[in-house]
């Protein structure tokens, strides 16, 4: 089998960050970047997948700049076997991500696409859904359990209402939750390894422009400070108060 | 991280290098490795310091085979024997961040460090084949036992001793402080032969005649395990000699050297742990209606952790990229080892003295930061500080440190190998020079000039490292200096006895350094 993993150059989700003074994006002078965890966790994923059945292969994808070769590597360290770079410096949303990780999966040629519900930046929350539109394949979205079994993977996902357990035939996309499983240490050994795996660059494979427009950031109005209510009847009172009640 | 150097030991002193390495240039893939480290202390390591404390059962060594598992045992061992073949200042940097906890810094610093660096560097094909893959994987933990109970400092003096029976040497002594007693398979150990030759031996846990006993009551550490190791007519093969008889002193001094410049990166993490607690504590406590983190003389606090930080931080990995610089030319061979273990022993003194140094006053003011809960068990700070007090009496105790650097110096200018004419490229490098015409023999001058020198190594590496980086970096190194100068004016004075004017600092600087830090809350 083989699956194929989008991963995304964010900024470090526990950096502190600010917008430029324009707003027209973030200050990210020397913010550090990572992966995004949602998906490491399908990195790590699809390596135990790999662990346990060794005919499977593991392909990973980034769409950006040069430097997502950092995130690329870091996957590559993890286990995964190979990785493609669609370099380019557009701007883009989920729309323009999922045509062209379409375009990715025509031509890697995955059986399953593994990938982060969403990521830490812009949490949209939309690229894998909108990617199994494009190609007309089933998905199942925020796994936290997944089984593979002939031809077909069995997804038990997360809802409101408790967990709902689906059998996906393949070729799918699945998008993973926190839950799925908790990424291990990255072995050195395997940093190392990851220098010589194979990386390729290529230029992106459509026109697809972004539907939406960042016209402004700005940071989020900072809360008035609380109070302190001495017993549950003065909060009760307070609440009413507002309103609130 | 490539090394691109042309330092050679003591020339801080005469030239003013154009760059120096600085930690910001560990390439990305090491940083990664590093990352690792630090999630490694913080999920497996930090949560535990209770128990680490309590020495319960299994659990260090558990840790120990749980950090071999990811690599980290053997980082800068040899490559054909499981180590990774990686650089010491790599594998200096990812101690560092396994130091947040100090317990399981030493048992693991020991047992990647100096006991297995005797063997890396001196070691036959199969000696190092031998003990280096247990060792490196964590499987085994291992020890270096040099010092007794009356043979400390005076390390040459011991009564340890060896004596040839047909085909073992037998071994009888004691060795006090051993680090990891309790816990290791392995002790790189040294003795006389015949009561004369200092030498090495490589000594199993499992010899006849071996035995560990009485673990000390420790005033901090009290997760590492520190006890004697008791040899009683110890039966050690004959190929279990390291390098030649009568030169163990090499084998002992020379891992000393690079573990001098090790203990300072163990010394740099719980120092930069203390300013992250401290920080975000100076943020959270409120006092007169303000966070405490508004008040000057705590903002000033933060400046000055920060600043010393920064400094040594930039001292520790210019030292590390000119070790590997010197491996990379001269290792391979027993005696080109030798020579790059030695070259930089200066630096290597100088950044013992430096990291331990600004670890007491860092994790002092951090303690101080805290008011009463400061005092208490329920912080964290009560545990670093307690921990952090040993630093400055093992690897050699600052004094012996102090006396080493200043008369290694003279040694190496008397073998033509340095120069003592000081470039004068600081204010600490001026009076470091003026001094050098005073050098004599007492103590407490021979004392005041390693202050000089020491200092002036500093504010190089951090003055350099600032004009690399810039921004934030400009202000900690502006505030060091600041330090640096009136040290090295009192240091100055007590050679000279002359009196000597300050130069002038900028109003301000405090301020904005501690703006800066709390931005971030990164300690740069
Ligand atoms: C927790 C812990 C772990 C240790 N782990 C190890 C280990 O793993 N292996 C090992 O071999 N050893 C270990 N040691 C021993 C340590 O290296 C020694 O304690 C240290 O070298 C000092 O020796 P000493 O205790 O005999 O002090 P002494 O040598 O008696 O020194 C007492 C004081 O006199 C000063 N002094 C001594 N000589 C001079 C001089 N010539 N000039 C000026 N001042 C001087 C010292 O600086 C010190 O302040 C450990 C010690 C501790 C506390």
């Amino acid at each position: 089998m083989k699956i194929l993993v989008p991963v995304k150059r964010v900024v470090d989700p526990y950096a502190k960050v600010k917008p430029l003074p324009d707003g027209s994006g973030l200050d990210v002078a020397g913010v550090k970047f990572d992966v995004n965890p949602f998906d490491e966790i399908a990195v790590e994923e699809a390596v135990r997948m790999k662990e346990r059945d060794p005919s499977v292969s593991v392909t990973v994808v980034s769409i950006g700049s040069g430097d997502c070769e950092e995130q690329l590597r870091k996957a590559l360290a993890i286990g995964a076997d190979e990785a493609l770079l669609v370099e380019t410096t557009d701007e883009m949303d989920s729309t323009v991500v999922a045509a062209e990780l379409e375009a990715v999966v025509r031509q890697v040629g995955p059986d399953l696409v593994l990938m982060g519900k969403q990521a830490t930046d812009d949490d949209c929350n939309q690229a894998g859904q909108m990617l199994a539109a494009r190609l007309g394949w089933p998905q199942a979205t925020f796994a936290c359990k997944i089984e593979t079994a002939q031809g077909s993977v069995r997804v038990t996902r997360e809802t409101d209402n408790g967990e709902e357990t689906l059998d996906v035939p393949l070729p799918a996309v699945v998008t993973t939750d926190l839950r799925l499983n908790e990424p291990r240490y990255i072995a050195l050994p395997g940093i190392i390894k990851a220098r010589s795996k194979p990386l390729s660059r290529q230029p992106r494979a459509t026109t697809a422009a972004p539907k939406t427009r960042t016209i402004r950031l700005e940071p989020p109005p900072s809360r008035p400070p609380g109070r302190r209510v001495g017993s549950v009847d003065e909060l009760v009172a307070a609440l009413r108060e507002r309103g609130a009640l | 991280m490539s090394i691109q150097t042309q330092e050679t030991g003591c020339s801080f002193l005469s030239k003013t290098p154009d760059r120096v390495f600085s930690p910001e240039e560990f390439a990305k893939d090491e940083q990664l490795m590093i990352d690792q480290a630090l999630q490694f202390s913080r999920k497996e390591v930090v949560p535990l310091a209770e128990r680490i404390d309590a020495q319960e059962d299994g659990l260090m060594p558990g840790l120990i085979r749980k950090a071999g598992e990811i690599g980290f045992c053997g980082i800068d061992s040899p490559a054909d024997h499981g180590g990774l073949g990686l650089g010491k200042n790599l594998a200096a940097r990812i101690l560092e961040f396994l130091s947040l906890n100090a317990s399981f810094s030493v048992t693991y610093g020991v047992t990647s460090g100096i006991a297995q660096l005797g063997l890396s560097l001196f070691g036959t094909e199969a000696q190092r084949a031998e003990y280096l893959p247990r060792l490196a994987s964590g499987e085994w933990i291992g020890a270096y036992a040099l010092s007794e109970p009356n043979s400390g400092s005076d390390a040459l003096s011991m009564s340890a001793r060896a004596e040839r029976q047909g085909d073992k040497w037998v071994l009888n002594g004691t060795k006090m402080w051993i680090s990891n007693a309790k816990w290791a398979e392995f002790f790189l150990v040294m003795a006389k032969i015949d009561g004369q030759d200092v030498s090495a031996f490589l000594v199993e846990r499992s010899f006849p005649g071996v035995s560990v006993s009485r673990e000390e009551h420790k005033l901090g550490l009290k997760g590492s395990s520190t006890a004697r190791l008791v040899l009683e007519n110890a039966e050690v093969p004959l190929e279990n000699l390291l390098y030649e008889p009568g030169k163990g002193h090499h084998v002992a001094f020379n891992a000393l050297n690079i573990g001098r410049f090790k203990l300072a990166a163990m010394s740099l993490g719980p120092a930069r742990e203390a300013i992250w607690e401290a920080t975000q504590y100076a943020m959270d406590r409120k006092q007169f209606g303000r966070s405490i983190s508004d008040f000057g003389l705590i903002r000033q606090k933060l400046a000055d952790m920060v600043a010393h930080y920064f400094a040594v931080e930039a001292a520790l990995y210019r030292t590390g990229a000119n070790i590997d610089a010197a491996f990379a030319a001269h290792g391979g061979t027993v005696d080109g080892n030798r020579a790059a273990a030695e070259e930089f022993a200066v630096e290597c003194s100088a950044v013992k003295i430096l990291a331990t140094e600004a670890e007491a006053r860092i994790v002092d003011e951090a303690l101080q930061l805290y008011g009463g809960y400061g005092f208490t068990e329920e912080f964290p700070l009560a545990r670093i500080y307690r921990d952090c007090r040993v630093s400055r009496i093992y690897e050699g105790t600052n004094e012996i440190n102090r006396v080493f650097l200043a008369d290694r110096l003279k040694r190496r200018a008397d073998a033509g190998r340095a120069s003592l004419v000081a470039s004068g490229d600081s204010f600490a490098s001026e009076l470091a020079g003026k001094a050098m015409a005073k050098f004599g023999s007492d103590q407490v001058t021979v004392g005041a000039l390693s202050d000089l020198l020491l200092l002036t190594y500093a504010e190089q590496s951090a003055r350099l490292r600032a004009q690399q980086v810039g921004g934030v970096a400009q202000l900690a190194y502006e505030r060091f200096t600041n330090w640096a100068n009136i040290q090295a004016a009192m240091a100055y004075q007590t050679v000279t006895g002359e009196p000597v004017a300050l130069p002038s600092s900028r109003p301000g600087h405090v301020d904005e350094l501690a703006d800066a830090i709390l931005a971030t809350r990164s300690p740069i």
